[in-house]
Order: C-alpha cells, then sequence, then structure tokens
C-alpha cells in the first residue's frame, strides 16, 4: 500500500468526521497501527478541527451547565467512585448490623451464660453438701462397721471372757457385760440396759482389785445403737462394777450409786 | 481556547473515566462552547440546541469508557457525540412535527432542494463549507449535517455511489485545507 496515497485520498478527514463506512473504519484503525505518518495525519487534522471549533466557538447557554451537574450529582450508583463508597456504606451497614447482631447475641448469651452458671453453682453447692453428707456418713458407717467387727472379734476371741454385770438394788433392770482379755488386760463394755442420766452425771467403770477399785473409764449411756466400748486396760480384777458419778469424775467411786457388778471369773 | 486547558489531555481522560466531577465540570466550562458549536451548525435553534447539548453531555458521561485515545483525540470523540444526537434530534419525530412545513425527506430527490436551504451565514465550518463548489457542498451537507449514507445519498441523487464517496473526500480535502489556512 501507498500510505502517502492513502492519506490523501481523504479517508483521514472521512474518519475523523465519522463519514467513513464500518470497513473503511476497522481498514483506517488497522493501518494506524501500522504507519506513524498515518496517525500523525490524523491527529493533524484532529488539532485543526478541534482549534477551528474552539476560535468559532459560541457562548454555551448558561444554563446547561448547571443541569449536568445536577445530573452528574444524581447519578451516585452509576459513579464508580460514589459505588465504591456505596459499596464501603453497605459494608459499614453490614458490618456495624451484624455487629448488632453480635452484640445483641452476646448479651444473650452473657444472660443465659449467667443463668446456667447460676444453676450449676446451686447444683454444685447441693452436690457438694450431698457429697458430705454421704462421706460423712460413710465415715459413720466404716466406724460403726470397724467397731462391730472388732466387736465381734472380741466376741469370737477365746482368750477374751465374758463378765456379765447384773443389777443392783438401786436399779435392778441394769445390766451390761464386760468382755476382758486377761492376756492382753484389754477391757470391753457393752451396755445391755442403763438408764439415762441427767447432763451432769456419767457412768463410770471399775475393777475392783483386793477390794480396791481402779477406774476403768467413764461413759456415757448410750441410746439405741449399742456398742462395745473399749475402756481402760487391767490386768487384774477380782469384780467390776458400774457406779453413777458427776461428770469427770476423778475422784473414787460413790459406792453408794452402784448399779450393776459382777464377778471376775478367774 | 487549548491553550487555557490545563488538564493534560490522557489525565482528563483518566479522571473522566473514573467519573470524576471536578473533571467533568472542567470539561462543560472547556468544551461546552465548542460542541455547542458543532450542534449549531445542524440545529440552528437555540433551544433545541441546547437541549442537544445537555444530551450530548449526558452522552459523554453514559460512554466516556468507551472512549479510546488511540483512535482519536478526546474533542473528535465528543464532535461525533454531538453531530450524532443533533443529527438524531432533526430526525426525530418530534422534530419534523414542529418543522410541519419543512420535512426531512424520505424522498431522497428533495435532498437537493434542502441543500439549497443552506445557511451560509452560519459560523466557522459552515462558513467554510460556502466556499465550497455547489457539487461538493451538498456533498457535504447530506453526509456531514444530515447524517445520510453514501449509499443513501447516492440513490437519492442517482449519482454513482464510487462519485458520491470520491467526491465527499475530496469536498473534505478542500475543507481542510481551508480550516487549516484559517
Amino acid at each position: 500500500m501507498n500510505i502517502e496515497e492513502y492519506i490523501s485520498s481523504g479517508i483521514v478527514e472521512s474518519y475523523v468526521l465519522g463519514l467513513a463506512s464500518d470497513e473503511e473504519r476497522a481498514e483506517f484503525e488497522k493501518l494506524c497501527g501500522q504507519y506513524p505518518e498515518l496517525v500523525a495525519a490524523r491527529n493533524s487534522f484532529e488539532l485543526s478541527l478541534e482549534k477551528q471549533a474552539f476560535d468559532n466557538a459560541p457562548k454555551a447557554p448558561v444554563s446547561g451547565k448547571q443541569k449536568f451537574l445536577d445530573f452528574i450529582n444524581q447519578q451516585p450508583v452509576i459513579n464508580p467512585e460514589s459505588s465504591k463508597i456505596i459499596a464501603m456504606e453497605n459494608t459499614n451497614a453490614s458490618k456495624s448490623s451484624g455487629f448488632r447482631w453480635l452484640a445483641a447475641a452476646s448479651v444473650i448469651l452473657f444472660i443465659v451464660s449467667g443463668w446456667l452458671a447460676y444453676k450449676f453453682y446451686n447444683e454444685t453447692v447441693t452436690l457438694k453438701s450431698e457429697l458430705q453428707n454421704t462421706k460423712d456418713e460413710q465415715a459413720k458407717l466404716d466406724n460403726r462397721l470397724k467397731t462391730l467387727e472388732e466387736q465381734q472379734r472380741v466376741i469370737n476371741d477365746p482368750k477374751v471372757s465374758v463378765i456379765n454385770l447384773t443389777g443392783m438394788p438401786k436399779a435392778p433392770a441394769s445390766s451390761a457385760s464386760i468382755y476382758w482379755d486377761s492376756t492382753s488386760s484389754n477391757v470391753w463394755l457393752l451396755v445391755k440396759n442403763l438408764p439415762q442420766l441427767p447432763n451432769d452425771k456419767q457412768y463410770q467403770l471399775w475393777a475392783l482389785i483386793d477390794g480396791k477399785p481402779k477406774d476403768l473409764g467413764l461413759f456415757d449411756p448410750q441410746g439405741d445403737n449399742k456398742i462395745m466400748l473399749k475402756m481402760n486396760n487391767t490386768q487384774k480384777a477380782d469384780a467390776f462394777a458400774i457406779t453413777i458419778e458427776n461428770r469427770g469424775n476423778t475422784g473414787g467411786p460413790t459406792l453408794e450409786d452402784l448399779q450393776t457388778m459382777g464377778k471376775a471369773k478367774l | 481556547m487549548i491553550s487555557k486547558i490545563t488538564y493534560g489531555e490522557a489525565e482528563l481522560v483518566a479522571l473522566l473515566q473514573q467519573r470524576n466531577n471536578q473533571a467533568f465540570t472542567y470539561l462543560y466550562d472547556n468544551y461546552s462552547g465548542a460542541l455547542y458549536g458543532i450542534i449549531n451548525q445542524i440545529i440552528s435553534d437555540r433551544e433545541s440546541a441546547s437541549d442537544v447539548l445537555q444530551e450530548v453531555f449526558v452522552n459523554i458521561w453514559r460512554k466516556i469508557e468507551t472512549y479510546d485515545i488511540s483512535k482519536g483525540r478526546l474533542f473528535t470523540w465528543m464532535l461525533n457525540i454531538a453531530r450524532n444526537a443533533s443529527i438524531d434530534k432533526i430526525r426525530s419525530k418530534s422534530w419534523q412535527n414542529d418543522l410541519k412545513n419543512q420535512p426531512i425527506p424520505d424522498d431522497v430527490n428533495m435532498l437537493e432542494d434542502q441543500s439549497v436551504k443552506l445557511n451560509t451565514d452560519s459560523i466557522g465550518f459552515k462558513k467554510i463549507l460556502g466556499k465550497l463548489k455547489e457539487e461538493h457542498r451538498s456533498l457535504i451537507e447530506l453526509s456531514y449535517f444530515q447524517g445520510y449514507t453514501h449509499e443513501e445519498i447516492a440513490k437519492g441523487l442517482s449519482i454513482p455511489l464510487g462519485t458520491v464517496k470520491t467526491r465527499i473526500r475530496t469536498a473534505l480535502l478542500q475543507l481542510r485545507t481551508m480550516i487549516e489556512q484559517q
């Protein structure tokens, strides 16, 4: 192609003024990519045309500008900058609405968890108390079992002899048994029936050795759960006797209050 | 006028394509007069031309992404928008109803009568156009100012298409020379 001929054919002017056909336009644009002089010719005519238009430009009606500005200001959605802002606002809105939901959810969660904590705390307190009761009960039962086992062992021990203490004239219904291991000197007392005493009184077990009393220990009358009481040891005993004494008695026996007595069968 | 432009064209185009309001204000301030002149060449009625100018700026605003700087200058692109909007206006039903006695002829035999009505007192481009030979002037008038295709003109004036094309190009080259000498 002779590009000079092409340039001077009028195609440049035809193209710039919008009079070229679609095929002519396509060809022109393609050739512009190949011939810088074609672009230069186009640009030159464009500048002349532009200069001519500006030099002869009338004053545009004043009202139009504000109308146009009003128009573009009313187009926030199509405006990419504004739409960015709108997108951000939407994001913010959804963020803040999300935050509101989060806040609401956390308040609900706080209330629910507070209620649950309160409920669980109360349950824990109850369970702890119940557990302690159970433990206490267990300990009591353990002790009782141990005592009963001990009692059983004592009763079944061939070395242990049993001395029945029978009611004296002052307390004919009273009775008790002494389990006495003369080898080990251990003395156990099993109360069968002894009346309740005033709070300032206690029963006291004595061993009578050669007519002299030996303190084998003070004890309180038991309720229904009668168990064998471990008393003080004694190597020797001619007889055992129970008297009523003042609480914490340290003196000798008050023999006029002799309740029960039994002779050791040695 | 061009010397007043403080934006580089590429910079202005970039801002316009970002829908920068300031750039559009600048565009209106600097280009509305020249574009109004383009419109005036086709529509002499001030009010209608104003409406078209408004339409042109809205179209520029809407179509600015489609502008390709490699295919020509921004003003050329806008000039063609202005020209097309003006032609659309004079071809619209409402325009033809308003004119009543001056319908744009479907019968292209009336084209020559139309071209005779050319106002050679018009400013700028059209003023230059008046200096052309009649056979060239009417073809420019029909193709550029009234938007008829070469085929329509060839058919309407009973001239071979090749001749229409050659004459128009010759006319355009003469116009260019006159514009550059102005």
